[in-house]
């Protein structure tokens, strides 16, 4: 975490240097910042807080993916004359085992790929999610715990 | 350019709200309708947001603009899960080619098994369903 | 702030437009609450409903270049997330009964 102080000192360091207090001058020196962190953090043996950040972006980035891909699938369904959908409610097994990371989970897949979590059972162990566009039950689970699950978890342990 | 950018977010925000209304009169049970309007509505709503935020382009307005988003990507998913499991033990059958859901909640105490390490065996819901409706 | 909503500059045109079909998808959401069949059907459309009315006001907003509409935006999406869950709560702890 003392990592992303530094980051967060350099940025105000570099806002006082230029001189300019705006959102624009904060980013910037965020991101040239994050370079020094980079740079800096190997040398002190963890490079935890750049991996995490790569990461979160990797994930950022795949989740907006999915979140516009989802919704022109739905979109198109919605459309078009025909249903495509073949909605089935699938007891998914987990692996994320925190609150948070379930919660984290629960939330992605509500907003992501025809997935939608429907309850969490009572000793935490299965997600019960209603998932529109598998093929079969065990497609689905595969989808969810290789997609979403495996890069969620990349990113928070 | 800025109007061009946002002309675009709020129309194609407005559009996905008015296929995520549409859905909700097209699909065919509860909890498909479900999935369209949390979507397709959540999407069209943060494009919305997004292109009130850059219009206004004040740093209040964006950070405004960047609370709202954050405010509706972690409520809808929460309503929506809240609402689902309500309508699930309400009676209200979802159209599906399988359901693993069934008979899983216990009709009382409305605690959920994992179907992992059986719990003694519980009376199904059809029971509720047929009280309810 | 009438001469603002009287005399809108022609690159606002979008947002309008936006607002109008924010207008047709409410009509659309109110005939999904007259129809039902469940009420769940009938809160969640009243969930999306309220959606689009903060949808409303947030182009509002950006057209009238008013930041305090945003505010009201937000605390109506506020109000409709709450009653969503009271909603989800009395269908729940009505088939418990």
């Amino acid at each position: 975490m003392s990592s992303f102080l530094l980051n967060v000192l350099l940025a105000l360091i570099w806002t006082m240097a230029v001189g300019r207090f705006t959102l624009q001058q904060l980013v910037l020196g965020f991101l040239l910042g994050f370079l020094v962190v980079a740079i800096v953090e190997p040398l002190q043996g963890t490079s935890r807080y750049t991996r995490r950040v790569t990461r979160g972006l990797r994930f950022a980035a795949f989740f907006l993916k999915e979140l516009v891909l989802s919704n022109l699938r739905i979109a198109y369904d919605v459309i078009t004359p025909r249903l495509h959908a073949r909605p089935q409610i699938v007891a998914v097994p987990l692996d994320a085992q925190t609150e948070s990371e379930i919660t984290l989970l629960a939330n992605f897949l509500t907003l992501t790929p025809g997935t939608l979590s429907l309850d969490l059972s009572s000793d935490k162990r299965v997600l019960y999610v209603h998932a529109m566009y598998a093929e079969n039950p065990e497609q689905a689970i595969n989808q969810i715990k290789q997609g979403m699950e495996m890069r969620l978890l990349e990113v928070l342990r | 350019m800025i109007v061009f950018v946002t002309g675009l977010l709020a129309l194609s925000g407005a559009l996905l709200m008015l296929i995520a209304a549409v859905g909700l009169l097209r699909m065919p049970d509860f909890y498909t309708r479900m999935q369209a309007a949390a979507k397709a509505g959540t999407l069209g709503i943060l494009l919305i947001v997004a292109a009130t935020g850059i219009t206004l382009g004040s740093v209040s307005a964006l950070l405004h603009a960047f609370l709202a988003s954050l405010f509706f990507v972690l409520t809808t998913p929460v309503a929506a899960h809240l609402l689902g499991r309500a309508a699930y033990l309400s009676g209200v059958r979802p159209w599906v080619l399988q359901d693993e859901l069934a008979g899983r909640y216990h009709t009382q105490t409305h605690e959920l098994g994992s179907g992992r390490a059986p719990t003694a065996s519980l009376p199904g819901i059809d029971q509720a369903e047929q009280a309810s409706s | 702030m009438t001469e603002r909503l009287v005399g809108l500059p022609a690159t606002s045109l979008p947002l309008t437009a936006a607002m109008v079909i924010l207008v047709g998808a409410l009509l659309l959401a109110l005939i999904r609450i007259v129809r039902g069949p469940t009420i769940p059907d009938r809160v969640i459309a009243l969930d999306l409903m309220a959606s689009l009315v903060v949808g409303l006001l947030l182009l509002l907003g950006a057209v009238l270049d008013l930041l305090a509409i945003v505010d009201i935006a937000i605390v109506l999406a506020l109000i409709a997330f709450l009653s969503t869950v009271a909603f989800a709560s009395l269908i729940e702890r009505r088939t418990r009964e």
